[in-house]
C-alpha cells in the first residue's frame, strides 16, 4: 500500500504541474499580466489579483508614485504650472502605490539619505544604518561650526555648516558622469564608453563612498568617523572615492575608440 | 507667557498633549500638527552679561551666561558632563543656562550658618534633567566665592571597573585603588592651587620606613608626593580629606577657608560594587578607602562648609532605570547616613528655557535646516525631545 502511494505521488508529481516555487508562481503571474497591461494601459480599469504580495511586487503600471511631501499640497490653485494640474486631476481618478515604511511627510525626510542608508544597512539593521548615519551628519555638522566658530570675520561667510548640503555636495561631486560596459565583439569583450542614467550615477558614488569606508579605515576608527572625514574631502573635491572617480573617467577616455560599438 | 510670543495657538496644544504623554508614560511619538503660517516673532533675549553666578538672580532665569575660558581649565578639568564638553569644543565657549535648581541652591548657601555643622543638599530628577550641570554652576559659585571645591566628578567610577586593586597598607582589610586616586588628587592640585600653600598640616604622616611628611608642611606637598608616589595615593587622598574637614572650622579672621565638598553619583557610596577580589568574591564598598573616606566627609560633624551631592542613576549599579528618587537610589543605609538633607528637585525645560535654548542654538549656527515659515523643524524638535535637557 504504502509502494503503491508512492508511485501515485510519483506520477502526480510527473503528469501534475510543474512543481514552481510560489514566489516565482506569483512573478510569473504578475510578469504575464503587466506585459498584457502595459500595451493596453489606456484602456485598463484599475483591478489587483485577489492575493497580492506587496513586498517583491510588481505593481500594474496604473498604479501612480505617491508624493509624500506636504508643501506641495498646500500651494493654491493659482501656483500650480498645467502639468501639476493635470497631475493632480489624474490623482483624483487613478489608485496609488503604497510608500514604504521609511518615507515620512516630514520636513526631515529626503530620498536620497533613506537611499544611503539602505546601501549601507547590512543584516536588516536598518537602526544601526540610520544611527551611523545620524552620527555621520552630526559629526559634520560639529567640525565645519567649530571651524565656523574658529575663522575670522571675513572667512565665516565661505564654511558651510549644512550637513544635508554637504552630503548632496559632496555625493554629487563623486558622481561618475560616464561608464564603462562590457559588450561582446567578435568573441572578446571591450569596456565601452557609455552614458548612465541618473539613477545608475546616484548608486555608483554611494557604493564607492560605503565600500571606501569599509575597506579603508583602521581597525579602531568607527565608521562615522571615517565616512565625515571621506564625505568632507568630497565636498572640496579631493580624497579616494573622487580619485576612483577621475580613474574611470581616464578609462573611459582611453577607450574612446570602441564608443562605436555601443547601439543604443 | 512667553509660548503666545513664539508659539501659536494649535502648538500649546501640542505641549499639553506632550505633557500629558510624557506623564503617562507612554513614550510614543505625536505626530506633527500641521502648522498654519501664522507667526508673531519678537526677539527675546537668552543671554546675560551677568557672569557672576552670585549676582544673577530670578530675573535672569533661562538666560545663557559665559563660563571664562579660564575658569573652565581651572575649576572643571574634569567635572563637566561629555556632552557639555563636546559642545564647548564645538561653539568655542562655555556657556550655561541659570535655572531654577541651582540658583536656589545658592541662595541657601549664601544664607547658611558656617558655624553650625555641615549642611547637606541633594540635587534629584529624572534622567538627562541637568542635575550635573546646576552642581557645575554651583561649583563655579563657590570657586568664585573664594571656597575649596572638592569635586569628585562620578563617583560611580570609583566603584567599577578597576583596573588595579591594591590591598591597602594602613589597614589590612581595605582595598586601594591606586589610579583613581591619582588622577583624582591631579585634578585638585589644579583647581585649588592657591590653597595648597596657605593649608599647613597638623599632624605627622608616615608613608614607608623611610618617607614621611612633617607636621606644618603645606599641603601642596601632600598632594604632590600623593601624585608622584602612586601606590600610596589612596592614603594620600584620605589625608587630604581630614586635614580639609578638621581646618574648614576655623573662622575666617584667622586664615580659614570654607568647604565645598561636591559629589556626583552619590548613590554608589552606599550601593554595590562590580570590583572583584582575586577570590573572586564581591568587594563591598566600605572595603574600598577611597569610599570610606568619603563616607567620613559626608557625615555633618565638621563644620565650616557644605556638601552638594547629586544623584544619578545612569552610572549606577544594581539598580532599575526608572529609579530617580533618593529613597529609591540611595536605599536604606544611604538615607540614613545623608540624613537630614535639603532635597532640591531637579526639572525638564520649561517653555521658557527651550525658548532660550532654541534660540543660543540658532545663534551658535548649530540650527542648520532650512526654516520654513511654518514652524516644523521647531515643532519637531519640541515634540522630540519632550523638554528634556539632555536631548537639546
Amino acid at each position: 500500500m504504502a509502494q503503491n502511494a508512492c508511485i501515485l505521488s510519483h506520477r502526480q508529481n510527473l503528469h501534475g504541474d510543474l512543481h514552481i516555487p510560489e514566489s516565482l508562481c506569483w512573478g510569473l503571474q504578475s510578469t504575464t499580466f503587466s506585459k498584457m497591461a502595459a500595451s493596453i494601459t489606456g484602456l485598463l480599469k484599475p483591478w489587483t489579483p485577489r492575493l497580492f504580495l506587496v513586498r517583491w511586487s510588481r505593481y500594474n503600471p496604473y498604479y501612480l508614485e505617491p508624493e509624500p511631501r506636504k508643501e506641495l499640497y498646500n500651494m493654491p490653485e493659482t501656483e500650480l504650472t498645467t502639468e501639476q494640474k493635470e497631475e493632480r486631476e489624474l490623482k483624483a481618478v487613478r489608485p496609488i502605490k503604497a510608500t514604504t515604511n521609511s518615507t515620512t511627510s516630514s520636513v526631515f525626510n529626503d530620498p536620497v539619505l533613506s537611499k544611503f542608508v539602505n546601501m549601507m544597512m547590512r543584516d536588516g539593521e536598518k537602526i544601526l544604518a540610520r544611527g551611523i548615519l545620524t552620527q555621520t551628519l552630526e559629526s559634520l555638522k560639529r567640525k565645519q561650526v567649530e571651524k565656523y566658530h574658529k575663522a575670522p570675520q571675513g572667512k565665516k561667510a565661505e564654511i558651510e555648516c549644512n550637513p544635508y548640503a554637504i552630503f548632496h555636495q559632496a555625493l554629487e561631486n563623486c558622481m561618475p558622469v560616464i561608464g564603462l560596459a562590457s559588450i561582446q565583439k567578435g568573441g572578446k569583450f571591450y569596456q565601452v564608453p557609455v552614458p548612465l542614467t541618473d539613477n545608475r550615477r546616484r548608486f555608483l558614488a554611494m557604493k564607492w563612498m560605503i565600500t571606501e569606508c569599509r575597506d579603508n579605515k583602521n581597525r579602531r576608527t568607527l565608521m562615522y568617523e571615517k565616512l565625515s572625514q571621506e564625505l568632507l574631502a568630497a565636498y572640496s573635491k579631493e580624497g579616494n572615492v573622487i580619485k576612483r572617480k577621475h580613474e574611470l573617467h581616464k578609462m573611459a577616455e582611453s577607450n574612446r575608440a570602441y564608443a562605436h560599438y555601443r547601439w543604443w | 507667557m512667553t509660548l503666545h510670543r513664539l508659539f501659536p495657538l494649535r502648538l500649546r496644544q501640542t505641549i499639553a498633549q506632550v505633557r500629558l504623554l510624557h506623564g503617562s508614560g507612554c513614550g510614543h511619538q505625536l505626530e506633527e500638527v500641521a502648522m498654519e503660517p501664522e507667526l508673531r516673532k519678537e526677539t527675546s533675549v537668552f543671554r546675560t552679561q551677568v557672569n557672576d553666578p552670585a549676582c544673577q538672580s530670578e530675573r535672569h532665569l533661562g538666560q545663557y551666561y559665559t563660563l571664562p575660558t579660564s575658569h573652565l581649565h581651572t575649576i572643571f578639568p574634569h567635572g563637566l558632563p561629555a556632552r557639555y564638553q563636546q559642545q564647548v569644543k564645538t561653539f568655542n565657549e562655555g556657556c550655561v543656562m541659570v535655572r531654577q535648581p541651582a540658583l536656589e541652591l545658592i541662595s541657601y548657601l549664601k544664607a547658611a550658618d558656617y558655624s553650625k555643622p555641615a549642611v547637606r543638599y541633594l540635587l534629584y530628577g529624572l534622567k538627562g534633567s541637568g542635575k550635573t550641570m546646576s552642581l557645575c554652576h554651583t561649583i563655579h559659585y563657590c570657586s568664585t566665592q573664594g571656597w575649596l571645591v572638592l569635586h569628585i566628578p562620578d563617583a560611580h567610577l570609583w566603584v567599577k571597573n578597576c583596573k588595579e586593586l591594591l590591598p591597602s597598607s594602613y589597614h589590612t582589610s581595605r582595598f586601594d585603588q591606586p589610579i583613581e586616586a591619582s588622577n583624582w588628587l591631579r585634578n585638585f592640585r589644579t583647581t585649588n592651587e592657591r590653597f595648597l600653600s596657605k593649608i599647613k598640616l597638623r599632624q605627622r604622616y608616615t608613608w614607608t620606613k623611610r618617607e614621611s611628611t612633617e607636621k606644618g608642611s603645606p599641603l601642596g606637598e601632600l598632594v604632590d608626593m600623593g601624585v608622584s608616589r602612586v601606590k600610596s595615593s589612596s592614603d594620600v587622598v584620605g589625608a587630604v580629606l581630614k586635614e580639609l574637614r578638621l581646618q574648614a572650622a576655623e573662622t575666617e579672621e584667622s586664615e580659614g577657608f570654607r568647604l565645598a565638598v561636591a559629589i556626583d553619583g552619590v548613590n554608589s557610596l552606599w550601593g554595590r560594587t562590580t570590583i572583584k577580589k582575586e577570590d573572586k568574591s564581591p568587594v563591598a564598598p566600605e572595603e574600598l578607602t577611597l569610599i570610606h573616606n568619603l563616607r567620613k566627609m559626608i557625615d555633618n560633624n565638621w563644620c565650616g562648609g557644605a556638601v552638594i551631592a547629586t544623584l544619578s542613576q545612569t552610572g549606577s549599579l544594581y539598580s532599575p532605570s526608572s529609579a530617580y528618587l533618593p529613597k529609591e537610589l540611595l536605599g536604606e543605609e544611604g538615607f540614613d547616613s545623608m540624613d537630614p538633607f535639603i532635597p532640591v528637585p531637579v526639572s525638564n525645560y520649561s517653555e521658557k528655557e527651550f525658548e532660550s535654548c532654541y534660540l543660543y542654538y540658532l545663534d551658535r549656527h548649530w540650527l542648520q535646516h532650512p526654516h520654513s515659515e511654518s514652524h516644523s523643524p521647531q515643532t519637531c524638535i519640541l515634540v522630540w525631545s519632550f523638554l528634556i535637557p539632555y536631548f537639546n
